[in-house]
């Protein structure tokens, strides 16, 4: 497995535990405050920024190069992934409430950088999905 | 990944230029062995920069190291 994947799967696993605990903390805090103030739990998504950490844990793959062409058409394609997906997650957070609460109705200015956090979010597990399934979800570097 | 149309014979080549390494091959040819791996394995069709480079490794022509499938482009006969 080279560092490309270590630190895929390190944003993957971030962002999912994040997600998982912000859903539960939100969860609870609906059974106690209610809504829509339990949506502080989403706080806990804040979590998924140690993933950025991981490209100082992993080290540097062995050998003369440390990437090439190949990595780098992997993560041209991820980066479109990840960009085409953060787009159709900023357009469905304008296009759906539109749609749902009508065009006379207003959004708190305050959900934009949610929306903002949440399309990067998107991008950064997408891409690292797309890292994935490119290169493959396990080590297979075997000398043979 | 699915395969490509590029065969090659960079395996059987390696083991005849005294059992070279992937890992020494990639550092000849600039590549990491991932990428070594993936080629031979068919799984990645490498750039012409590239397949020059690691024929040249080996001492040989391009068309020693790679070769086109030429059936893989052929409409099936109805």
């Amino acid at each position: 497995m080279n560092r490309a994947q270590k630190i895929a799967w390190a944003v993957v696993i971030t962002i999912s535990a994040a997600l998982a605990v912000s859903l539960v903390a939100v969860g609870i805090l609906t059974w106690y405050v209610g809504m829509p103030r339990a949506l502080l739990g989403f706080c806990f998504m804040s979590l998924s920024g140690f993933g950025g950490l991981a490209p100082l844990v992993f080290k540097k793959d062995p050998g003369a190069a440390h990437a090439d062409e190949r990595d780098e058409l992997f993560h041209r394609r991820a980066a479109i992934a990840g960009f085409a997906t953060a787009y159709l997650v900023f357009g469905a957070a304008c296009m759906i409430p539109f749609f749902v609460l009508g065009p006379k109705a207003m959004v708190p200015v305050r959900w934009l950088p949610t929306i903002y956090m949440g399309a990067g979010l998107s991008h950064y597990f997408v891409y690292s999905l797309t890292i994935l399934s490119q290169y493959g979800w396990r080590a297979s570097d075997v000398e043979n | 990944m699915s395969k490509t149309e590029i065969t090659n014979q960079i395996r059987r080549l390696r083991f005849e230029h005294g059992e070279m390494t992937q890992q020494q091959l990639a550092d000849k040819a600039g590549v990491t062995r991932q990428t070594i791996i993936a080629i031979e394995a068919g799984k990645y069709a490498p750039s012409l920069p590239l397949a020059f480079r690691i024929a040249r490794a080996f001492g040989l022509p391009l068309e020693e190291v790679f070769q086109y499938d030429n059936q893989a482009n052929v409409p099936p006969t109805q």
